[in-house]
């Protein structure tokens, strides 16, 4: 019977979630946003690369001055530029419309700035003046080094691959540290999205005063984890809906989004700090969410629940004050504490643990930290429900509750 | 109907659930014995006793704050006593029990966002009955009680007394054994409390045990087989409609008339209006003496009828003295009806 509430609990939990508009809306809202930056980053790119290769046949008309004698006077005719007897009378020129742009190299175009002066043609077309100016100059340069490899070298288009050890084996590196890092990220992204919902569902029970019909007809660990196990459902369904726009634009805009062709093979998965990452993760989320759940069972209102709500996002994000130790000096005191106080444990642990400086000791005591003061959180929140929920109107004292459950 | 509309029913998923366990037929469906319960240094049942039987209806009569919500909630294991045995089939009550149990309780609510029939079938399928059985029975019942237009609409759209009926419904769907109702007609209008007490006599008629609070004394000479009242904790009195009666002052004499009723050592005059008055009669009195008593002083009687007490009269004796508006520790939310609470519009 326990097993089917269970499955009632779930299904009724996720159906009426998943059939409310206003998820949807601002689930929505998410995706919709990354997209509207997608497509305002590409049509940005687009239009700047179209101008520049369409500068290739169409040709920019403009004029130019070089200071630094850098500028080869065949590519820059080639490219539509005229060289400017007069750079004041050249900018009157584009002043006046006489001139679609001027360019004024400077004597160091390291040092100093190169200006390009033009004609307004709008936001994303004004990008071509800055363009051609920066194609012209490299050109010119390509021109004088004469060598296409060296030019290649100088401008730092070359791979270096790091190869280092730890304790005689090849140690990851940063591509060591990302996959036991995304447990962080969905640490993170779980408690921030589902927090409030977990804090918040416990409380309808209370706030539409149907705690004694539930209580009655249902053993509320049923119900607690039947709650825990269906908005962990619908986060999974937010993750997807936000990940999809941002999939769409790796596969298919990677190049106008200048996003780097990161290689997956490259990533070094070690199984044990996948273990440990993973064992993180649940601990800190069982340990989170039962405190979640147990604010709620006190609390007479959602409005008063809230504030427990902002005590607990201030404890996920605080370690985060300390990362710089936490890369630098591990064993730092204030790293220690973080990485041994239970609300801030699965933050800082799993941030060592993706940097590798987690030792297994201390892997070992945080994870048996986490999942036993999870389990007494939890069994607390559900005593605290079975025992409070039913005070309706008034914040539950945990005495009463203890004294209620003793006897 | 509503049992009919059950029966009809097939209930695969409660086959296993026995309506009667037939090895203590001769138990007591609920065992109440000593029971105390103290919240914090306040002492809210001192020592109760009393036992249901099975098929019976039982009456849990007491004024406001005198423990009865909260001597429900222990029996149901919402509030852990604080000494005595609370006894439902046997053993203490546990959610897993749930499906021989219809709990309506003062403190009504269901999920308000959600609509009627979703929220109906949840609570079928939580009771054990299959996803479809919880659907067509939901919709048959809705159908009953004029509100079959309503299953998909959201339950906070609905009037205090609508939701009420969508409770009751909640209540009985899975044809419980035991079916405990606080104070079941309040926020009820007179045409809906008749058809509310049709259902709760169809339910008793198909042999569940009621165990029902309420105020409505008439509710209780019509429904009840047996009452206790209880009073400081304890219970004052305890036994049929009947007993009760006869241990509280033996004949009322209730008489129509126009005069000035006298004072007599024979009789107490426990209620007294411009033509209408309700005599107490003191010691092993003939009726007819008193009758010619009044007669012999000049009133004019119009009607003369002699009886028990009602249980209104037996009410007013027992709690006239206290001030019933107190609230115990465990009813902190009596007294608002569901409607008020929650702000939704009467019917």
């Amino acid at each position: 019977m326990a097993r089917h509430n269970l499955g009632t609990v779930v299904s009724f939990e996720v159906t009426r979630t998943l059939k409310k508009k206003q998820f949807w809306l601002t689930t929505l809202l998410v995706p919709v946003v990354i997209g509207i930056v997608i497509a305002l980053i590409v049509l940005s790119n687009t239009s700047t690369e179209s101008k520049v290769d369409s500068q290739k046949d169409a040709t920019l008309r403009f004029t130019y001055s070089d200071a630094s004698g850098y500028i080869d006077p065949a590519i820059a005719t080639a490219f539509g530029g005229t060289l400017a007897a007069d750079p004041d009378q050249a900018i009157a020129d584009v002043k006046s419309g006489a001139s679609a742009a001027y360019f004024s190299y400077p004597a160091e175009p390291t040092k100093e700035a190169t200006t390009v002066y033009g004609a307004d043609v709008g936001i994303f077309d004004n990008g071509k003046y800055s363009s051609v100016a920066t194609q012209l100059m490299v050109a010119s340069a390509q021109a004088k080094i004469g060598d296409q490899t060296l030019t290649g070298l100088a401008r730092g288009s070359f791979q270096v691959d790091a190869i280092t050890y730890k304790d005689g084996a090849v140690s990851g590196g940063i591509l060591g540290a990302v996959a036991p890092l995304l447990f962080l990220l969905i640490f993170y992204v779980v408690i921030v999205m589902l927090g409030n919902q977990m804090l918040t569902s416990t409380l309808e029970e209370k706030e539409n005063r149907v705690t004694e019909m539930i209580l009655t007809t249902l053993n509320p660990t049923t119900l607690i984890m039947g709650k825990i196990i269906s908005l962990f459902i619908i986060g999974i369904v937010q993750m997807l809906v936000f990940i999809l726009p941002v999939l769409v634009g790796y596969l298919f805009f990677r190049t106008s989004l200048s996003l780097p062709d990161v290689d997956l093979s490259q990533l070094i998965v070690n199984p044990g700090q996948m273990v440990v990452g993973a064992l993180l993760l649940i601990g800190g989320f069982t340990l989170f969410m039962g405190t979640l759940v147990a604010a709620g069972a006190i609390m007479p209102t959602a409005k008063e629940a809230s504030q427990v709500f902002g005590i607990v996002m201030a404890l996920v994000f605080v370690p985060l004050y300390a990362v710089s130790l936490v890369v630098s000096d591990p064993h730092a005191l204030i790293v220690q504490l973080f990485t041994f106080f239970p609300y801030s444990a699965p933050v800082t642990a799993m941030l060592r643990n993706g940097l590798g400086s987690l030792s297994p000791l201390e892997s070992g005591i945080v994870i048996a930290e986490l999942f036993l003061l999870g389990g007494i959180v939890l069994r607390l929140a559900v005593q605290l429900f079975r025992y409070g929920s039913v005070e309706y109107t008034k914040r539950v004292s945990l005495r009463t509750v203890f004294a209620r459950s003793r006897r | 109907m509503a049992s009919s509309l059950l029966s009809s029913l097939d209930k695969p998923d409660q086959q296993a659930v026995p309506r009667k366990d037939s090895r203590s037929e001769t138990e007591p469906l609920v065992h109440i014995s000593n029971f105390r319960m103290d919240f914090g240094r306040t002492t809210v049942i001192r020592d109760l006793s009393f036992d249901i039987n099975r098929g019976e209806t039982f009456g849990f009569l007491g004024s406001n704050g005198s423990g009865k919500t909260t001597t429900i909630r222990a029996l149901l294991g919402i509030y852990q006593p604080t000494a005595g045995l609370l006894h439902i089939n046997g053993k203490p009550f546990s959610p897993e029990d749930g499906a021989t149990l219809g709990y309506l309780p003062e403190e009504r609510g269901l999920y308000k966002k959600e609509s009627v029939i979703d929220v109906m079938t949840y609570f079928g399928r939580l009771k054990g009955l299959s996803r479809s059985n919880a659907h067509s029975w939901s919709l048959q019942y809705l159908e009953r009680v004029a509100l079959a237009d309503k299953a998909k609409v959201r339950l906070d759209k609905l009037s205090g007394g609508q939701q009420q009926k969508v409770q009751l419904g909640v209540t009985i769907m899975n044809d419980p054994e035991l079916l405990i109702l606080d104070e079941p007609t309040k926020g009820f209008d007179p045409v809906n409390r008749k058809l509310l007490m049709d259902i709760i006599e169809d339910q008793k008629r198909a042999g569940a045990t009621v165990l029902m609070v309420t105020h409505q004394m008439e509710e209780v000479e019509r429904l009840c087989d047996r009452i206790v009242l209880l009073k400081n904790g304890e219970a004052e009195a305890y036994g049929t409609v009947e007993d009760v009666q006869d241990q509280y002052g033996g004949t009322v004499v209730r008489v129509r008339y126009s005069g000035e009723i006298p004072d007599s050592p024979h009789y107490t005059v426990t209620r007294r209006e411009s033509s209408y008055a309700e005599l107490t009669v003191t010691g092993p009195i003939d009726e007819a003496v008193i009758l010619r008593e009044l007669m012999d002083a000049g009133v004019t009687v119009r009607e003369f009828t002699a009886g028990r007490p009602s249980l209104d009269d037996i009410f007013v004796a027992v709690y006239g003295d206290q001030n019933t508006g107190d609230q115990n520790p465990g009813d902190q939310n009596a007294g608002a009806t569901a409607g008020e609470r929650n702000g939704t519009a009467g019917e």
